[in-house]
């Protein structure tokens, strides 16, 4: 993976490798894989043999970068790392050591002290932005992790969401890290409220929000980014969609909307999608024809058998709003942009 | 929420995916090509080949219509007299890569059983569509077999390999050879292959947006290759092995897959029906593996177990 490490940098010379390493680390603590797995690991993305020994035991385990085991098992050398007590890890690194080698390092020792129970299960072993995102936390432990990050309290900021499979093209700098949600592992970037977001091919652009309030432009960058449409719609801002993106934002992804059910009716026409992509975005029937690309009557006649199978008329009141709502949580939930989790 | 039940990544390959979606998003469309194919370039490998004491001679040989293109000739740089001889065709969707991408796996058949390997640059879609790739392929298999003696290469021990799209235009071959009554290939092996412009199997809409490779890039690729007829009656089973009738009388295949992969249903499928046919299969579906996971996590316990399976069975039947 070294390599791999290295065709990303030639691609994208702003690309943070190291939130990658972070990212892969954190995948293979979750997926609780053994001591040669975070071992292999270490040393695919480092390029050389990574050592770790254990005291109580006298055991050292050498790993190669295809992940075979080195065959000398020697005592750890002067500069092993010391991670937990009677632990340590070392990178056998000929030369100066490599821009990525402190963090891989780093990641794998935090590994292993957890795979070894030698760090308390109580402990929130997130990083600052992990946790200035969380809702669920204390005002006082979101606002601790702003300081550590060095955000100011007085100033507005946005999140940009995107997942670590994004191709960039211009990065916004900024403070990112990889976090967990219920969508998989994504790359957020914290950025100022009125600044450049970067571009990266798919991504959601957050609300502005003060750093008492960033976990909601978090979450409405969240929809922003399952709202992408590669490759027609590769950016989605969730300012376009003011105050519906934070009723979606905060709805259960189960809930009840009885509403999708009658949206699922009309897309399973072949003309069904693009029909209603074009009544949620015009006035009238006949700028949907032009959106849509069909002629007045066709649009009128799909106009009819949708008011039936809603069983109200989309382009009045209320029903607009309806429909609208209704079709932005189908196209959520049928998003295929971020790596759902399996059913459980 | 509407999910689609799939099996789960492994979790050293899932974690293996922080890093390769840097350079392979799941979904590639037309628009990604620029970007893949600077991505999924090979690195130099003059270095790798001396420090395994390997000879490169690159040649250049008639392709389809008698158009020059390149292979290299790889061979243990202490090697004497006639030897197995393997054929390489590269992955990279019909689209991408070059004769030099992921070899190195199959590089180690040269050092383990002193093979001569050959490695064909053929031309890649959309520039150049079907037939171009497959019969380039064809004619570097072809000219292994003319040449031959010059070659040190044993003409009943020549292996038919690749990857991927690869795997796919090899076993596009070993129907070729057999159909036009050419020497019988000694073996293929078939790594995840890309057989059929069809996408049939459940496994091709499990994967959708996650992974290496989901059924919009294989869609993209295929039409790359196909254009309109991606899909239709007027596709060869050359180029779409899984379209085949009579899968009788091929040579040997070794044929290994992810279950967590588009592939999986076509390369199961493609096995079962050579062994109703009577022919001769090993299959091999890994769990929890996506597409191309060797070449991409080759240090983790399922790539290892991946790449030691294939290299025994590469040994049983090509080595002295």
């Amino acid at each position: 993976m070294q390599e791999l490490l290295g065709r990303i940098a030639a691609l994208d010379p702003g690309a943070s490798l190291a939130l990658r390493v972070i990212a892969c680390f954190d995948e293979l603590v979750v997926g609780n894989v053994n001591t040669r797995a975070l071992l292999g690991a270490a040393a695919s993305l480092s390029g050389c043999e990574v050592g770790f020994h254990q005291a109580a035991t006298g055991t050292t385990m050498r790993v190669c970068p295809r992940g075979e085991l080195a065959r000398d098992r020697d005592a750890p050398p002067p500069g092993a790392r010391r991670i937990a007590d009677g632990l340590c890890v070392w990178l056998d690194r000929d030369g100066a050591p490599h821009a990525n080698d402190e963090i891989i390092l780093e990641r794998l020792g935090l590994a292993l002290r957890i795979r070894y129970g030698r760090d308390r299960q109580d402990t929130d072993l997130r990083r600052d932005l992990g946790q200035l995102l969380d809702p669920g936390l204390p005002l006082a432990s979101r606002r601790q992790a702003a300081t550590a990050l060095g955000l100011h309290p007085g100033r507005r900021y946005r999140v940009v969401a995107a997942p670590l499979f994004a191709v960039w093209t211009e990065h916004p700098g900024g403070i990112e890290d990889v976090v967990a949600t219920p969508f998989g592992t994504i790359h957020a970037s914290v950025v100022p409220a009125d600044g450049p977001v970067g571009t990266a091919d798919p991504s959601g652009v957050g609300v502005a929000a003060d750093v008492d309030h960033l976990h909601t432009s978090f979450t409405t960058a969240l929809v922003a980014l399952r709202l992408c449409e590669r490759p027609t719609t590769t950016t989605v801002s969730a300012d376009d969609f003011g105050g519906l993106v934070s009723v979606l934002a905060t709805m259960p992804p189960d809930a009840e909307v009885p509403d999708v059910e009658l949206v699922d009716a009309v897309t399973a026409f072949p003309w069904g999608r693009a029909t209603l992509d074009a009544l949620v975005r015009a006035g009238t029937v006949r700028q949907a024809a032009r959106l849509a690309g069909v002629h007045h009557s066709t649009m009128q006649s799909r106009v009819e058998t949708v008011a039936g199978l809603l069983g109200f008329d989309p382009f009045d009141g209320l029903g607009r709003t309806r429909l609208g709502l209704a079709y932005l949580v189908w196209r959520l939930r049928h998003s295929r942009v971020l790596d759902l989790p399996a059913p459980t | 929420m509407d999910t689609v039940r799939r099996p789960e990544f492994d979790p050293e390959l899932k974690a293996g995916l922080a890093i390769v979606g840097g350079m392979f998003p799941p979904t590639i469309t037309p628009d990604l090509l620029g970007f893949m194919r600077r991505s999924y370039a090979s690195l130099p490998i003059a270095g790798t080949l001396r420090a395994r004491r390997i000879e490169r001679r690159d040649e250049v040989i008639p392709g389809h219509r008698g158009d020059p293109i390149e292979v290299s000739v790889l061979r243990p740089a202490d090697a004497t007299g006639p030897r197995p001889g393997v054929l390489f065709i590269h992955s990279g969707g019909l689209m991408f890569g070059d004769r030099f991408s992921g070899a190195d796996l199959v590089i180690d058949w040269i050092d383990r059983l002193g093979a001569v390997l050959v490695t064909v640059e053929y031309r890649l879609a959309p520039e150049f569509p079907e037939p171009f790739p497959r019969e380039d392929v064809y004619a570097a298999y072809d000219w292994i077999v003319r040449e031959a003696d010059r070659l040190d290469v044993r003409r009943d021990r020549i292996l038919v390999a690749g990857a991927s799209s690869g795997g796919g235009l090899a076993a596009g071959l070993a129907l070729a050879a057999r159909d036009r009554g050419h020497q019988r290939a000694r073996g293929q092996v078939l790594d995840y292959p890309m057989l059929d412009d069809r996408g049939l199997g459940t496994s091709v809409g499990q994967f959708d947006g996650v992974g290496v490779w989901d059924r919009v890039s294989n869609e993209t690729g295929w039409s790359a290759l196909l254009g309109d007829a991606r899909g239709g009656p007027d596709v060869s089973p050359y180029a779409a092995p899984g379209r085949a009738e009579d899968l009788s009388d091929l040579p040997p295949a070794f044929i290994d897959v992810g279950a967590a992969e588009i592939f999986r249903d076509e390369a199961i499928a493609y096995a079962d029906r050579i062994w109703r046919a009577g022919g001769d299969a090993e299959l091999h579906v890994w769990a929890g593996g996506f597409h191309a996971f060797d070449i991409f996590a080759p240090h983790t316990a399922v790539a290892r177990g991946m790449v030691g399976v294939r290299n025994a069975w590469v040994e049983k039947v090509l080595a002295d």
